[in-house]
Order: structure tokens, then sequence, then C-alpha cells
């Protein structure tokens, strides 16, 4: 009887050890309710639906005025991050639009300038440490060489910002959804793949096979996986 | 993985030189390092401290063998020398060896992580996924180099590290490890791959001397060479050739020649097969002379 009662309570004290070790790894929340990452508070509730919404020919101060993601996001294009843009950028039109001078947030932001503060805006798409995502790279491709409208390219990671006031996640951003685009977009092909020098990125742990014929490219026999790995681990984690 | 699907299929597991089936194009990263120039001023060792975000883990930790330098100097004495000679300053033949991860081709590390967290990338790099690591500790057992470095702490917050508000040093394209898994040398990886994302918007490759790793670039006596072995205008190819030393080889032609071939390249632990990715540039020992 003693004995039992001294294994049932070190039964006991490990599971609580092991359940308040599991509650205290933080763990990131992926999706909300609506499906949706976590509602961020700005310190200004940005409007991104009136600045990069559509016209609204009927009534023009109803409407969105069409501004190019890269035209505040600047650093997109030249950097691995997007940037947020300085609050001169946001003087730098508000200035001299008289007609939303006296509207609150509006009033907010100036008493920013005034004070000579940034704006401490939130991150919304905040990728883990570990993650090595280049903007530049995607928008080179999307944008410069593809021709395909900035809202569009960016809208693939971002979601419809158009139509959002504060910004949120509207994507997973986990590792199954990038490699999701890469595998359907990056092929490997018997002709070796696209990035430079014939070298293909695979995702799985074994590189992909062609079936009899030698033409489409599978994902290998998950049963008799090899440790050899993806090809490059290297290429987004650091 | 089971053992019988592991010693029925062991072949493709192992190889004996892993470069058979992916060949190196258009890189493979390589290095040689001229221990003649080399002083043991350590300074490639800080660089790296800072460059890669390493904890400075205090005296004590350090005594217990917790120290995270990738990159560490190692001394030797040429104790022949000893006091001979009778002079009040006695030459004791220091020599210094930088050591880090010699990047092996056929790495040890590799086949024996439980968890694949470590692999070897396109362009002949050993990577480490340290959120893949479970932090088993079998590739620092298997490193013959002994180049692995284990997270025993939460470096940050612990003490004897950096204050809160140091974090503004951080390197912010490499992580910050976490308690529990493996790091090591990663031939400056962030820096590699930001020269290559400069060379594919201008349509080309990546020429020598547009990356350098952070030991390299603040080595004084300029004894570290690092660069793209595959180019063969590369300032490290060139090395090699000179030295005649091959990457897929275990046991180098010139070295078989009676007497020496009077070259001074050689790799460590050749011929364990691991084909690593540094080369030494032998000293020139006065007691050799």
């Amino acid at each position: 009887m003693h004995r039992l009662l001294r294994l049932s309570i070190l039964l006991m004290g490990l599971s609580v050890a092991v359940s308040g070790y599991a509650a205290d790894a933080p763990q990131p929340t992926l999706t909300t309710e609506d499906d949706l990452g976590p509602q961020v508070v700005q310190p200004i509730e940005f409007p991104h639906d009136r600045h990069a919404g559509l016209r609204n020919p009927g009534d023009p101060l109803k409407g969105g005025m069409e501004i190019d993601c890269m035209y505040c996001h600047t650093y997109a294009r030249r950097s691995a991050v997007a940037g947020i843009p300085p609050l001169q950028k946001c003087i730098g039109c508000h200035q001299s639009i008289e007609t939303v001078r006296n509207k609150p947030r509006i009033q907010e932001l100036f008493k920013y300038w005034d004070a000579k503060k940034p704006v401490p805006w939130k991150k919304v798409h905040d990728l883990p440490d570990f993650v090595r995502f280049n903007h530049e790279r995607h928008i080179k491709r999307f944008v410069e060489q593809q021709n395909r409208p900035t809202q569009e390219a960016c809208g693939y990671c971002h979601g419809d910002v158009k139509q959002m006031t504060v910004a949120r996640r509207s994507k997973a951003l986990s590792m199954g959804w990038c490699a999701n685009c890469h595998q359907k977009d990056h092929p490997v092909t018997a002709a070796g793949g696209t990035p430079v020098g014939n070298q293909a990125y695979w995702y799985g742990f074994q590189k992909p096979v062609a079936d009899a014929a030698g033409g489409e490219y599978k994902a290998p026999d998950t049963n008799n996986i090899k440790a050899q790995g993806p090809n490059d681990c290297w290429q987004c984690h650091k | 993985m089971s053992v019988s699907n592991l010693l029925e299929n062991w072949a493709q597991f192992r190889h004996f030189h892993p470069i058979d089936d992916k060949p190196h194009d258009p890189y493979k990263w390589a290095m040689s390092i001229d221990l003649d120039a080399c002083t043991g001023c350590n300074a490639c060792s800080v660089a790296c401290y800072a460059e890669n975000n390493l904890p400075v883990v205090g005296k004590e930790k350090y005594q217990h063998g917790h120290g995270m330098h990738w990159m560490r100097i190692e001394r030797y004495w040429d104790e022949g020398l000893g006091v001979a000679g009778g002079s009040d300053f006695p030459d004791h033949g220091a020599q210094f060896l930088p050591m880090m991860c010699q990047q092996c081709e056929a790495a040890p590390c590799e086949t024996v992580c439980p968890a694949a967290a470590t692999n070897h990338t396109a362009d002949g790099l050993n990577s480490q996924i340290y959120n893949r690591c479970v932090g088993s500790r079998y590739c620092s057992a298997n490193c013959p180099f002994k180049v692995r470095y284990f997270n025993w702490y939460d470096y940050p917050t612990t003490d004897n590290v950096w204050p809160a508000e140091m974090n503004q040093q951080l390197n912010p394209d490499v992580t910050v490890r976490s308690k529990g898994v493996m790091e090591k040398c990663t031939f400056c990886v962030q820096r590699l791959h930001a020269a290559k994302g400069t060379a594919k918007n201008e349509g080309r490759l990546v020429h020598d001397g547009d990356v350098q790793t952070a030991c390299q670039q603040v080595c004084p006596t300029g004894a570290i060479t690092f660069g793209n072995l595959v180019d063969h205008e590369s300032k490290v190819h060139k090395q090699w050739q000179s030295q005649q030393v091959e990457l897929d080889k275990d046991a180098q032609v010139k070295d078989q020649k009676e007497g020496g071939s009077g070259l001074r390249g050689y790799r460590i632990f050749e011929e364990l097969r691991p084909y690593p990715s540094v080369m030494y540039l032998e000293r020139v020992r006065e007691s050799a002379i």
C-alpha cells in the first residue's frame, strides 16, 4: 500500500511537471477563430483600404486612392525586409491634404511629428527569427520579371491588404505553406531545376523521383525515407 | 527509420564521396589557412563571436567545457625545442591552429543525427538547422574535430552573457540559439546568401572576393582565404591546386612521394575520409629546417 501510494504521488508529480512545462512553452498563435492572424493593436489605426483600395468613381471621397504598396513600403524591392515608412513619408503627403487635417487620426500623426518621435508601429507579419525570407527576391521575380501588379504579388503572402484597415495576417506563413508554392512553381525536373546551375530545391527528405516514363517527378515513397534530407535547409533557415 | 532499412539501404545512406551524386555546381565553398601567417592573435575568434551572436559564457562555464567559440585557436608546443640553448627567453615553439567546422563533404555528424537536423547543402556546406535539432549531441560525439558546441543554457537570459539592452548588438541575420540545440561554424552563410542575392540581381555568379567570412575579414596577416572552389579563377582554388590538395581524395597523391613533396598543404584527419573543405598550409618550423 505504502509503495503504491509513493508511486502514485510520483506519477502525479511527473504529470504536473510535464503539463506545467508544456503550458510554459510559448506557442505562437497560428490562427484565431476567424482564421486570421492575431489582432494587432496599432498606435494609429492606419486605414490600408483608404490608401491602397480601389477608387470609387462615383464618390472620390469614399473610395481608396490606389497607392502602390511600394510607395510606402519602399524597401521591399531592394532589401530583405519591406520596412515601415518613416513618419516623414506620411507627413510629406498629409501636410498638404487640408481636408483630413482635423481628423483625430491625422492629429495623432502630427502629434508624433511635432514631438519628433517615430510612430511605434507593431509588426503584423512577424516571421520567426530562424527564417530567412527575402522580399527583394520575390518582388524582382513577380513584379519586375513577370510584370504582375504589385498588389497581386504582395497579396500572395499578405492577403488582400487593400480591403483591410489595420492589416492582419491572413496566410499561415508556415514552412509547409511556403513550400507549397515553391514545390508547385519550381519543380524538380529531368533537366535539373530553375535556380542557377541546374540546382533545384526540394523540401521533403528525399529528392523527388521520376516515374517509369521518366517524365513526372513525384515525392518519394515516404515509407522508405532516407536520412539525406532536403538539399539545402539553409536556403530558408538561418 | 528502422535498423533493417538502414542495413538494406546502406549504400544510399553512406557514399564514399557525396560529390558523386550531387556535383557542386556552381558553388563549393572552401577555405585555406596559412599557419605560417597565423600569429594566434584570436582576432578571428572575436570576429566570429560578434558576427554569429555567440554567447560569452564566462570563466566558470568555460572551465566546464561550455565554451561556444565556433572558431578557436588551438595551441601546440614544440616540446623538443624546450628550454634548449640556455637563453633567458626560451623558445617553446608555440604553434597556432585556427579550428572551426571543416564543412566535411562526407560529414560524420550528418549520418548520425536522429532528427536530420544537419544536412549537406548543394554548395558543399554542412548545414545545422537549430529548430529541427533535438539536442541528442550525437553529432558532436561523432565529430573528429570537436567543433560542434551545445547550448546548455538559454544564454541571453542567463548571467554572465550580456545585459538585455545589449540585444541591439545582435546580428539580425543570424538566429539567437536557444537552450538544447547544437551549433557550429556556418562559413558565415548569411554573408554567402547576401552575396548570392546581389549576384543574382546582376545576373551573374558570385565572383571571387565578393564575399568574405568574418574571420577572414579581420585576420591581420591575411592567413585565411575563402572562396568558391569550383571557380578556377578564385584564390582558394589556385591555392588548393598549387598545393596539389584535392577535395575528393583521402590520401593526396603528392604525399605518396618519397621524401615528401615539399608542399605545405594538408587537411586534418584526411585519412578518416570526412573530406574536409578546409586546407591548412603547414607552418615552416624552425625545428624542421
